[in-house]
């Protein structure tokens, strides 16, 4: 069977492609960024709570890691919504996907933090550093920087995850890209654009992550050797 | 793998004479030698398409598709589809027909082929009773569920600029969305609103205005007259018969207009 492309709708569609990806970049951005705070919060929690908090925490991780990310942001977009609280697709889908987020961001973490050993803490309690000092820069930003190539990762992870906020309306670039397949016809064409989009975008990801590690990990950037 | 070569010559020997040298198969006679006819049918269109609680497909279209592979005398598979998906199935011949509540549309038609009509299928915008919709300028600043890329999706576009579409995936995430009260307001076929209301009866919703009466037909890829040919006869037979008349009652509890769609058969 041979199958003839045709790009013709591009010229009248582009727009639509353009502003699907920027509520992705949009929805994405956010949720890496508070997934990444509640994520931090939480291995602190895990590592240095009490036993309650851990537990709480556990079952948290647990459970967000063990169910499929499009059944979470169901139980948000519709169940929320039938107990009274309307939120929108777009607002849902951020809040679903930095639940999500968190969750790994928190076994990352964690596994960061505890890569920190001991004699670091002794020495920073020698050199007279407070609390908050040690944990900044003596368990935080170590911890991140070792884990940082699977934090990195699961960003882009759930940036191409976010494809399925489409199925609750949030007209990111998948939604735009099924709408368009539907106006057009052309499904193959259209799935073909999407895909070099999303490739590009983790791209762009992947080179934010690195710019972002360049101003952080001022040790790396001045030695150059990894931690 | 010889006896299949052979078994392929014969095959063609036999079309050389009353055809002549076709360039490409005949999905009428593929169909017919295959012994199975796949059709593809959305599943989660109550009463068109659904599973019944021994998870089997029934419905009205699956009824019509097991009368036409029983009339053909082939087998049926049921390929199940969702709306966006229905027409590239075809196109990427992942099945041989669609019978999956197929509006005609001359857009569609550019890029399939459409039967003879086998049954009405008019949409409506509905919403709750207590809702004040008279006329589509009613519907201004207003969220309107829809299933993307259907009719009512098009229709809406053009005709209710002022309104807010929101735009689910299928029926069931759309009846989801009125049922737990993302959305007040829906456009969607008439046949699927008993469906909606009863999976929350506190939000009962009701037809406020009629946009158009779409016209049901099986889609056919193009460049199958002989497929096309058969179908036509075959949903002009049945409806004279009253065997699809039939059928949409059982599901629909209405009645086909058949007068009406044998006119638009021309016989």
């Amino acid at each position: 069977m041979s199958y003839k492309f045709d790009f013709e709708f591009l010229a009248e569609r582009w727009p639509d492609f353009v502003a699907g990806a920027w509520l992705t970049i949009q929805l994405t951005v956010l949720a890496i960024a508070f997934g990444f705070l509640v994520g931090t919060v939480c291995a602190l929690a895990r590592v240095y709570g009490g036993p309650v908090l851990r537990r709480l925490v556990g079952a948290y991780v647990e459970t967000i890691r063990n169910t499929p990310l499009l059944i979470q942001i169901f139980i948000v977009y519709f169940g929320l919504s039938s107990l009274g609280l309307k939120l929108s697709a777009e607002v849902s889908a951020v809040l679903a996907l930095t639940i999500n987020m968190g969750a790994y961001t928190t076994e990352i973490m964690r596994a960061g933090i505890e890569s920190v050993q001991r004699t670091q803490l002794e020495a920073a309690d020698c050199l007279g550093l407070t609390r908050f000092q040690t944990m900044l820069h003596v368990v935080l930003l170590p911890a991140m920087e070792r884990v940082y190539p699977s934090l990195a990762s699961q960003g882009v992870l759930l940036m191409l995850a976010s494809s399925i906020t489409s199925q609750i309306s949030a007209e990111e670039l998948t939604a735009t890209a099924n709408l368009v397949q539907s106006d057009t016809y052309r499904s193959f064409e259209v799935y073909v654009i999407v895909a070099v989009v999303y490739l590009a975008l983790s791209a762009l990801y992947r080179l934010g992550f690195w710019a972002i590690s360049l101003i952080l990990f001022e040790r790396r950037r001045r030695l150059g050797t990894p931690l | 793998m010889k006896k299949r070569t052979l078994l392929r010559l014969v095959a063609g020997a036999a079309l050389v004479p009353s055809f002549g040298l076709s360039a490409h198969a005949d999905t009428l006679d593929e169909i017919k030698k295959a012994g199975k006819i796949r059709v593809a049918i959305d599943t989660a269109i109550p009463p068109f398409g659904m599973t019944d609680d021994k998870m089997q497909p029934t419905g009205s279209d699956v009824d019509l598709a097991r009368l036409l592979a029983k009339d053909l005398g082939v087998q049926l598979e049921i390929v199940t589809t969702t709306g966006p998906s229905r027409i590239p199935m075809l196109q990427t011949n992942k099945a041989d027909i669609v019978v999956s509540t197929l509006s005609i549309t001359p857009d569609r038609a550019k890029v399939i082929d459409f039967s003879v009509p086998y049954a009405d299928h008019p949409s409506v915008v509905a919403g709750l009773k207590t809702l004040q919709i008279k006329q589509l300028s009613d519907l201004d600043g207003k969220k309107i569920a829809v299933v993307r890329g259907t009719t009512q999706d098009t229709d809406l576009t053009q005709k209710a600029k002022g309104a807010q579409l929101v735009r689910y995936e299928d029926d069931a995430t759309m009846a989801l969305a009125v049922a737990s009260g993302q959305v007040d307001l829906l456009a969607t076929a008439r046949s699927l609103l008993p469906a909606i209301s009863k999976k929350n009866p506190a939000r009962t919703v009701e037809p406020k205005i009629t946009m158009q009466t779409n016209w049901l037909a099986i889609g056919v890829r193009k460049d199958e007259p002989k497929l096309l040919a058969w179908v036509n006869d075959w949903v002009k037979t049945n409806l004279k018969n009253g065997k699809l008349a039939a059928i949409y009652k059982q599901y629909h509890g209405v009645d086909i207009p058949t007068d009406e769609l044998l006119a638009k058969t021309g016989s």
